[in-house]
């Protein structure tokens, strides 16, 4: 990218096409809303500096989300702060659920938190920024094989936090 | 070879979206795998609803500013200044300023009240506390240093946008309380001006290089602060 305004173009793509994915991805590794608009902002910050680096567009999204998995490793990880802002950031969108929608969802949403980082990372590079098995095994350098235990069992441990808190019977009927 | 059941489960529970073709012929070998595909399905719609957390309101616009803080983007913006009285207490929306920086903001007031607005409070809120190294770190990039005195009184600090580029946002854990400061690298204020918004009072200051905004719930409390700030946030040497 040459010019000034090719290099602000291309910035621009990369902040309208994956902003609000790695927004939630911060949001749900750091566990809190303020952290997780400073990781993103940090993140963008450094790949602007950088992108000149960045020569294969497609590759865009994972290179995004080495640089913020790096900074959070340096700025957050040993000292993750409590996870308090969920209710506060989603309770706005959640009004169109049924009540026992919403108790199902904020179950679910707190056996997210409680999934060990294994689990949890993997989990939501499929999910939220829907990575496929090789991608995440690319990405966390372990064997495709592990991922995908890792998520099954995230899942398994999930149904298994909804039956437990929430809901008693057969888990058929509540999924 | 057909998938057994065992197999098959695993699968679904590690990726319920696979395209792979055995696995979506499995999904309809039999009631049994066709009733517990419907099943991870609908729990994996709930996953994805659980995990689309909101994004907050004006991140993706926060992120575009970075790019405008290009050498050759900030060099362009002039300061157009037309009236007012120093020492003014300005309501919001009422400022009696036109500047021309950055097209989102019409104004040094706006941007104030803007980026407040956006996560002056929810900072305020933040457990970590920087040390005065990333104190340190963080100004010299923008080529300042901050005194002892200041450095160990702010407790958070980082990277913000201004209307002329990269600025820096910081909380300083005072005797009052805490207090928000915009530190402005090449933003020109008028000095001592004052303004009232939500609940808090905000007073602009003309530093040595750059300029800064101390923003908190009493405006009356900020003259040691301001005093400070003056002495205190400094070119770095041979940046005079």
């Amino acid at each position: 990218m040459n010019t000034e305004a090719g290099r602000q173009a291309k910035f621009n793509q990369l902040a309208q096409s994956y902003g609000t994915d790695l927004y939630r991805y911060a949001m749900w590794i750091c566990g809190n809303d303020a952290l997780a608009k400073d990781l993103v902002q940090e993140t963008y910050l450094r790949a602007w500096k950088a992108l000149d680096r960045l020569k294969d567009p497609k590759a865009a999204k994972s290179w995004l989300i080495t640089i913020l998995r790096r900074e959070f490793a340096r700025t957050f990880e040993r000292k993750v702060p409590k996870f308090t802002d969920l209710d506060k950031v989603v309770v706005t969108e959640e009004s169109e659920l049924e009540p026992d929608e919403q108790t199902e969802m904020k179950i679910l949403r707190q056996g997210i938190m409680k999934l060990a980082p294994k689990y949890r990372e993997p989990l939501l590079m499929q999910v939220v920024l829907g990575y496929s098995c090789k991608e995440i095994s690319e990405a966390l350098d372990i064997s495709k094989s592990a991922v995908m235990t890792q998520l099954f069992r995230a899942r398994e441990q999930l149904k298994t936090q909804m039956r437990k808190d929430g809901v008693t019977g057969n888990v058929h009927e509540l999924f | 070879m057909s998938m057994n059941f065992s197999e098959f489960k695993r699968l679904l529970g590690a990726e319920p979206r696979s395209d792979d073709p055995e696995f979506r012929r499995a999904c309809h070998s039999s009631p049994e795998f066709e009733r517990e595909a419907r099943d991870a399905l609908r729990f994996e719609e709930k996953l994805e609803h659980a995990l689309a957390v909101p994004e907050p309101s004006g991140l993706i616009e926060d992120l575009l500013t970075i790019s405008e803080q290009s050498p050759s983007g900030s060099g362009n913006r002039r300061l157009l200044q037309y009236a007012l009285a120093a020492s003014l207490f300005v309501a919001v929306g009422a400022a009696g300023i036109v500047w021309k920086m950055n097209p989102s903001w019409d104004s040094v007031e706006e941007y104030l009240v803007d980026h407040y607005r956006h996560d002056g409070v929810s900072l305020m809120t933040r457990t970590q506390s920087d040390t005065a190294e990333d104190v340190q770190a963080v100004l010299s990039e923008l080529s300042i240093q901050a005194s002892p005195q200041l450095a160990d009184i702010v407790g958070v600090i980082k990277y913000c946008p201004t209307p002329d580029g990269k600025g820096v946002h910081m909380i300083l854990n005072t005797d009052t309380g805490p207090v928000t400061v915009f530190y402005m690298p090449d933003t020109e204020v008028i000095d001592g001006e004052t303004l009232a918004f939500d609940d808090v009072e905000a007073v602009l200051v003309e530093l040595q290089s750059g300029s800064a905004a101390i923003i908190g719930p009493d405006a009356t409390t900020f003259s040691s602060l301001q005093a400070l700030i003056y002495d205190s946030l400094l070119p770095l040497p041979g940046n005079s």
